[in-house]
């Protein structure tokens, strides 16, 4: 049995969410805004990986710092594939190489939940519109 | 390899960062990402010079608006101190 559009668009609402939490900006991609897409992955990925190279893996702590690893996860799901990693490797950091390496990682999870909570309202939007023309 | 070896390697030491007072410059950059996603989820259709316009412009009131913090937090810091 097909489904009802109105439940169709509440899937279509759930895979633009996934879609931008996999992979930031891949949201906006999916509405068919490429511009933003570009502009938000690159943000988001640059400030995530500048994050890590100044506070090395270990700023990435599943046990030790719980609510910086939950914002975190939301940059990707990758990043628990980076906690697992992290975990096992032993690593360390203190000082302010950990505070800035967690407060970039952290707030690019953020920001891409932020964008994960605008391409999904921008595809409700663009629904309701069309559905009025 | 050997590049790729030395890029891995840059992920897994931290960086020397000391506590001093250059090390609160890091902040520009993590502001400037704020500002151009912020912007980005804001305006519907990007257009080069309006964009750049609006990032610039938040970027700048989030420096000044912390500068004006920090200047309130050292004045009252040195009144209940001196």
């Amino acid at each position: 049995m097909a489904l009802q559009p109105k439940y169709k668009h509440v899937v279509f609402l759930i895979i633009v969410g996934l879609l931008g939490w996999a992979v930031p900006g891949a949201g906006h991609l999916a509405i068919n805004k490429k511009t933003h897409a570009f502009i938000i992955f690159l943000t988001i990925a640059v400030t995530f990986i500048v994050g890590l190279y100044i506070g090395s893996l270990a700023v990435i702590d599943s046990v030790g710092s719980k609510p910086w690893y939950a914002a975190q996860v939301m940059n990707s799901p990758a990043v628990v594939i980076l906690g697992h990693i992290s975990s096992k490797g032993g690593y360390d950091v203190y000082g302010r190489p950990g505070e800035i390496g967690q407060i970039y990682t952290s707030i690019a999870g953020l920001l891409n939940l932020l964008c994960i909570v605008n391409a999904v309202y921008w595809a409700h939007i663009f629904r309701a519109a069309n559905e009025q023309e | 390899m050997i590049t790729v070896s030395f890029i891995l390697a840059s992920f897994v030491r931290p960086e020397m960062i000391g506590v001093n007072p250059q090390s609160m410059l890091w902040l520009l950059p993590l502001v400037a990402a704020i500002s151009i996603v912020y912007k980005t989820t804001k305006i519907p259709a990007i257009k080069f010079t309006t964009f750049l316009k609006e990032v610039v412009i938040l970027f700048s009131s989030i420096v000044i608006f912390m500068i004006i913090t920090a200047g309130v937090l050292y004045t009252m810091a040195w009144l209940l101190t001196e």
